[in-house]
């Protein structure tokens, strides 16, 4: 199971993204910036591979590069937060 | 509930009485089978358009005005609902003035005018009726989501069809669908209320004049199964995201429909449901989340709304199939299973509180199964169902492809997809 580490990377990330979304913040924060931060959490082994966590990980990753809004990225970043938790369906 | 009766009618129509003496009041439909599950793409909502229609007037009321007055001058209520399976027209008025009740919903199904500039009139509420839904979040994501559970089926099509069809559909259509199901073989009349049962059948009985021969009906074709996930998004820049998903449920026929019901009961019915309490009070996932059932002749469906704060959207999504997924695995303790039968029982109970409920209890039944279930009978198969019973269900239902529709301000439905497994 995915343990503090990970609920704490994605975490900073979200709080990043939650910045750009609410304008907040001194300084303007680049979507290089946001990719990194969710760059570090993928780079935490004990998210696994192809866990769900790991996949919306990516979703948001792709979803900076597309240049998306900041919500849709929060959204998935929260998912990836809510799949740490959640044991996930077979289907 | 006092007993009720199944008379037979001229015809092949039935008439089901239940005389609940002590009320003032007493309500009456008409139930026809049909709806929109049995029209074709080109005539998708003619049954929705035949229901206005109906209320715009007859030879002896040639006026919606008069027909509206003649009910509601005694302090009456009359409407109608279109629905999958069948079109219902009720009224329910002070138990005195019933045959005038009865006199007006027979006129307006068998003597309508259907006249030429009401037809346009109507076409013109109709299509801003479904404009209507397309503006409202809530009903768009419902009619979204029957999409993606029936694709390519009539009980995926909006009941007042589309805009395409209801702007092509010609006046001879209208009545040559009309004339094809409103017949008496398709006819059952609920009466509730202070009535005297033996009377009953004479004073319908006379008022009946509809075509007596049943017509060369469609039969409903049953929905394709439904192999995968699948996802349906709708971009629109709302303050909240709407979601429907859900999974293929249980008909009305099958023995299992009363399990079907407690399981939706647990899984989200109420504010002590599984999904209110732990989405809504526990996690302040959504302001909005409950499940529900439909059941149509062959098929139904499970689903799950919620209306949540777009950044919690997938989360919310995944917490909902988790709820799914528990049921699956573990078996209900005593005290849910025996807290959901009680809401079951009680809900049925008040329901069937009015003459209204009971009217439209009785005469769905009639039509749609063939044959009533007394409420003690209802109460004793619900009563009847064990945890295990429960958890079979859940396991046969809740494991099927998960279908959904979200409509919220997304660029893309990537995600929401991933939460599906699609």
């Amino acid at each position: 199971m995915p343990g503090r580490a990970a609920t704490e990377r994605i975490r900073k990330a979200i709080a990043l993204v939650n910045e750009v979304a609410d304008g907040a913040g001194d300084e303007e924060l680049t979507p290089t910036e946001i990719a990194e931060a969710i760059r570090d959490c993928l780079e935490l082994r004990e998210i696994e591979q192809g866990s769900n966590v790991r996949k919306y990980l990516g979703e948001a990753l792709d979803a900076v590069s597309d240049g998306m809004p900041a919500d849709f990225v929060a959204m998935t970043l929260y998912a990836a937060l809510g799949a740490l938790g959640e044991s996930r369906p077979e289907i | 509930m006092a007993p009720h009766r199944v008379q037979e009618l001229v015809g092949g129509a039935k008439l089901v009485t239940a005389a609940m003496p002590e009320r003032l009041s007493t309500s009456l439909v008409l139930m026809f089978g049909g709806g929109s599950r049995l029209e074709d793409e080109r005539h998708a909502g003619v049954s929705h358009f035949i229901e206005h229609l109906l209320f715009k007037g007859t030879q002896k009321r040639p006026t919606s005005k008069e027909i509206a007055d003649a009910i509601e001058g005694v302090g009456g209520f009359i409407n109608a609902s279109t629905d999958k399976e069948l079109t219902a027209y009720w009224a329910r008025v002070p138990a005195e003035h019933m045959e005038l009740g009865l006199d007006v919903l027979l006129d307006i199904v068998s003597n309508s005018k259907l006249a030429p500039a009401d037809v346009e009139r109507e076409r013109m509420v109709i299509l801003e009726e479904l404009r209507m839904y397309q503006d409202q979040p809530q009903d768009l994501v419902q009619n979204l989501f029957e999409e993606v559970m029936w694709p390519d089926h009539p009980l995926g099509r909006d009941i007042a069809g589309t805009e395409q069809s209801v702007a092509r559909l010609t006046r001879d259509e209208i009545l040559e669908y009309a004339n094809a199901y409103y017949r008496l073989p398709n006819l059952v009349v609920g009466v509730a209320g202070a009535v005297d049962e033996s009377a009953m059948l004479e004073l319908v009985g006379s008022r009946l004049t509809l075509p007596r021969e049943p017509d060369g009906q469609v039969v409903a074709t049953p929905p394709a199964p439904l192999t995968s996930p699948r996802v349906r998004m709708r971009r629109r820049r709302t303050e909240q995201a709407h979601i429907c998903l859900g999974v293929r449920a249980l008909s009305y026929l099958h023995p299992d429909r009363f399990a079907l019901d407690l399981l939706n009961t647990v899984l989200g019915e109420g504010m002590s449901s599984r999904l209110f309490l732990n989405i809504r009070e526990r996690r302040g996932l959504a302001y909005d989340v409950h499940s529900f059932t439909q059941k149509h002749r062959d098929t139904g469906l499970l689903g799950v709304y919620l209306g949540v704060d777009p950044k919690n959207a997938v989360s919310a999504v995944g917490a909902v199939i988790a709820e799914m997924q528990n049921l699956c695995e573990n078996e209900l303790a005593e005290e849910e299973l025996a807290r959901a039968k009680e809401f079951t029982k009680g809900r049925l109970r008040l329901e069937l509180e009015s003459t209204n409920g009971v009217s439209f209890w009785l005469a769905y039944q009639q039509l749609l199964i063939g044959s009533i279930k007394t409420i003690d009978e209802e109460v004793a198969l619900v009563d009847a169902i064990t945890a295990a019973d429960v958890q079979r269900v859940a396991t046969e239902v809740l494991r099927a492809p998960i279908q959904m529709a979200v409509v919220g301000p997304f660029a893309k439905d990537s995600a929401f997809r991933l939460a599906v497994g699609a």
